[in-house]
């Protein structure tokens, strides 16, 4: 490697991450926090996941000296055996979650090694991991060279775990942080990451030293998502172009399509070659330009498909959310929807799960919305998002709620699809997609129903007693009237009596 | 209705709701619907009546139970007036039962004399029984003068009354000419009613009702309840009952209440109209035949003109031509004339007037 080639490199990456520091989630000084706790508890909820360990995740935040924060996390997860842990801590773009047609938490890309970097950047320490790994002990600091886009492990201690030890540790310094108690901070993250992973037990110690533990709702772990090829109805000339220069193997264009995308056969590939008589469908893959790829999209929307398979989509549950809501906010009343996976754009499947609380526990008094993809909580940007849009627009007054900003409302919104339509890199709001708004406003209003009917309910049986009180005053003026106007005084106490199990049973 | 047989309907009424309690059923009673829809002309006697649609008033209704618990207090409350032989007001009814409905509770059986008022029509239809009969005494309003003796029980003490030798003020229509009242003798022709007192104090110092042996009353404007039931009981006897009014909308509607009744009070039914009753004037066919009152009448006001065109409305006044013709001339003229205007050239024309009217048989139905 040339020395002009490795100036390159580094002046790149360094580059890269500044001049992408806002697309990476790392803007303003409490959502760069939320970030990095972000990135590491996502790492380790996959991870568990994926060695099938019910997750049990601790999280330290601490202030440090010169408005430095500490940040630690801890897992119980598999570890990382010492020879991955650079890759997975100090390596630029080096995840396997890359092209991957599947379900995923709203993940950045860059992920941990984004976080020591930024660590490394505003404070110039490396990051402490602790790595429990089938019974070996991995204690290291962790740095980038930049120059190589390569790891820098020092300190390197090798042992054996303590009895029964596993999962990863890390510990980091961060500058240009700051932590804050608000609906966008690390606490509020982690109650919502706790609601939307019933399966998980989170645990956090704020600066001050609270601690605040959110347990686990269900003894089961989600179903693992998987992989799927991308159906031509949710493609772009983009996105096909890309395919094709990526995929290798093959001598044709038609075989490439058959094979990576989702019902394509044989007999569509001669529909689509009768489409565009200009394009060689035999052509090899990487030789397919934009007009030519733009062109088959266009026939891809003439063409009658096979419906793309749902299956990809594997929102949390009904019962999951329900037991969460419960468990984590203890409310009056839970309802939560199951509904169908719809499709958008033509090719890509979506479920839009709703869980809507009245009253229990709650950061403030009034209505709260939760908006989450993938089970992540979606913290920022709520402006721009078409559910947070959707919920503006909905007529309260039909659901008996007066205003949702003064209800004990928690309206709980996960967006599940292999492919989150979000609205720009920050990855913290959904596009306005007609059919993804119609969804959401369908289940949004299907959960306030049936919280409308709970409130109704409610009010009759509060109007019953006070009719109850207003009847009930006249009973004894009554009673005596009655009596005596019938010329039977005697049976005035009588009267009185039952016509006081009269009305209590009336309005009971 | 004695007093006896308004007792018993009290005390029936009292123990069919005892009854519905005791088999366990909120306690209700039943009482025509008074609204405007429910209101109806009788035509083979001639008088507005409630129709036959009913309203049942329960206890065991929020929006009623107050009302209702007030209504069984009216009437309990009326019950011992009938034991005690004693009358009073509906405001001293008010203030008979204006006490707090306990100590612990802030709040009065009654706060407002408007809350009786409805619900003492409820009990007079649901009772099939008049307010009089219950001791509730009404305003007095109208004055007689004549040859009538009647003898009145009050206060334990019986007055008999010479209605011919009462000077210039005349006998004053008590609220309730049915109980305590009877007649010894009446010994007129037919009966006048005249609006205005001026006009019946004109039409006394001309003797006109000696001379001409009839009943004179006013009613003093709308006639009062006690005075609608002295014409009637005076028409029972067969006596003729000629009214005199202004030449306005109002003045009309005055003849118009005392001759079928009004629709605010159709409740009332029979007993208060006198459908037999004529209108001898003023008419606007006056104008054309005593050229005089030409020059005396007076421009009509928005609201006679109003009422002219709903009383055209009305059918049973609008089945009449007469009235019609009548009523699209003050329509068209804006005009009215009062029945004063007639001493306009000499003051006793009035009962020139009259004469020549009811001789004449110049009078409308």
């Amino acid at each position: 490697m040339s020395d002009a080639f490795s100036k390159f490199k580094e002046y790149s990456v360094a580059e890269f991450f500044t001049k992408n520091r806002q697309m990476l989630g790392f803007s303003g000084k409490v959502r760069s926090l939320t970030t990095i706790v972000h990135e590491y508890i996502t790492n380790s909820l996959d991870a568990c996941e994926e060695a099938g360990i019910m997750p049990e995740i601790e999280v330290w935040v601490e202030n440090a000296p010169e408005e430095k924060v500490r940040v630690k996390v801890r897992d119980n997860g598999p570890g990382i055996p010492k020879s991955h842990i650079g890759r997975a801590l100090g390596v630029m773009l080096a995840g396997s979650k890359f092209n991957r047609y599947m379900q995923q938490r709203g993940q950045q890309g860059i992920g941990a090694t984004g976080c020591t970097m930024f660590s490394l950047i505003t404070t110039g320490q490396h990051v402490k991991v602790v790595s429990d790994y089938g019974g070996k002990r991995v204690k290291a600091d962790i740095g980038i060279d930049f120059k190589s886009n390569k790891a820098v492990l020092t300190e390197v201690v090798e042992g054996d775990s303590p009895e029964g030890g596993r999962g990863l540790y890390v510990d980091a310094l961060f500058g240009d942080v700051k932590y804050e108690k608000s609906s966008k901070g690390v606490h509020e993250y982690l109650r919502r990451t706790a609601l939307a992973n019933p399966h998980a037990t989170i645990i956090f110690n704020d600066p001050e030293g609270a601690r605040f533990e959110f347990p686990r709702s269900v003894e089961q772990l989600p179903p693992r998502p998987f992989e799927v090829k991308p159906h031509p109805l949710g493609l772009g000339a983009h996105d096909l172009l890309e395919m094709s220069k990526r995929a290798g193997g093959y001598s044709r264009l038609s075989a490439f399509m058959q094979n990576e995308l989702a019902r394509v056969s044989l007999n569509k590939v001669k529909e689509l070659q009768e489409l565009v008589p200009d394009v060689d469908l035999g052509m090899k893959p990487d030789r397919l330009n934009w007009e030519q790829a733009e062109r088959i999209v266009r026939a891809f929307q003439k063409v009658k498909w096979i419906a793309p398979a749902t299956n990809s989509v594997i929102p949390i549950g009904k019962g999951q959310v329900e037991k969460s809501l419960n468990n984590i906010l203890g409310p009056e009343f839970v309802y939560v929807t199951e509904r169908p996976p719809k499709i958008y754009r033509g090719g890509i499947p979506f479920t839009v799960e709703v869980g809507i609380a009245y009253g229990g526990q709650k950061p403030s008094p009034g209505g709260e919305l939760m908006r989450f993809a993938n089970r992540a909580p979606l913290l920022f940007d709520a402006g721009g998002c078409a559910i947070t849009a959707t919920v503006k627009n909905i007529d309260w007054k039909r659901y008996n709620i007066r205003n949702f900003d003064d209800e004990p409302l928690t309206l709980f919104i996960n967006f599940s699809s292999v492919h989150v339509p979000y609205t720009s890199a920050g990855k913290q709001s959904i596009s306005d997609e007609e059919e993804v708004v119609d969804e959401i406003r369908n289940a949004v209003q299907e959960s306030l129903r049936n919280v409308g009917r709970h409130l109704s309910g409610k009010r009759r049986e509060k109007e019953k007693g006070q009719k109850r009180k207003v009847i009930m005053r006249y009973v004894g003026q009554l009673s005596s009237d009655l009596a005596d106007l019938a010329d039977e005084g005697e049976k005035e106490g009588k009267l009185k009596e039952t016509l006081t199990s009269i009305i209590e049973r009336r309005f009971e | 209705m004695s007093d006896k047989a308004a007792l018993e309907k009290l005390e029936k009424l009292g123990k069919s709701m005892v009854a519905q309690v005791e088999k366990e059923k909120s306690p209700t009673f039943e009482t025509p619907l008074r609204s405007r829809g429910n209101i109806d002309f009788d035509e083979s006697y001639g008088f507005l009546r409630l129709g036959a649609k009913k309203e049942e008033r329960t206890f065991l209704n929020v929006s009623q139970a107050r009302t209702f618990m007030q209504t069984v207090a009216v009437a309990n409350k009326t019950k011992k007036f009938l034991q005690e032989g004693l009358h009073t007001s509906i405001r001293g009814l008010f203030y008979q039962l204006k006490f707090s409905l306990g100590e612990d509770l802030d709040e009065d059986l009654f706060s407002e004399q408007s809350e009786s008022n409805a619900l003492i029509e409820d009990l007079e239809v649901s009772l099939g029984i008049k307010r009089e009969d219950l001791h509730l005494t009404t305003d007095r309003k109208g004055v007689v003068a004549g040859n009538m003796v009647v003898t009145d029980s009050f206060g334990g003490e019986e007055t008999k009354i010479n209605c011919a030798k009462q000077g210039r003020s005349g006998w004053m229509v008590p609220s309730d000419v049915d109980n305590g009242m009877d007649f010894v003798d009446v010994n007129a022709k037919y009966v006048l009613v005249v609006e205005k007192d001026a006009l019946w104090q004109r039409l006394n110092e001309d003797q006109f009702w000696k001379k001409d042996n009839c009943i004179l009353i006013t009613p003093k404007g709308q006639a009062s309840r006690g005075c609608r039931r002295l014409i009637r009981k005076l028409a029972d006897k067969g006596l003729p009952v000629y009214v005199f009014t202004d030449c306005d909308a109002w003045g009309w509607y005055i003849y118009w209440t005392i001759k079928t009744g009004s629709m605010n009070l159709a409740y009332l039914g029979r007993d208060f109209s006198i459908p037999e009753a004529k209108f001898i004037g003023v008419t606007m066919g006056d104008i054309d035949e005593y050229d005089f009152l030409k020059k005396l009448t007076i421009k009509a006001k928005d609201i006679d003109v109003k009422r002219a065109q709903e009383m055209m409305e009305y059918p049973w006044i609008s089945r009449h031509k007469e009235w019609v013709k009548e009523l699209k001339k003050v329509l068209k003229s804006k005009k009215k004339i009062e029945q004063d205007a007639l001493q306009g050239q000499k003051l006793t024309f009035v009962g020139e007037y009259i004469r020549e009217k009811i001789g004449g048989e110049k009078w409308l139905p």
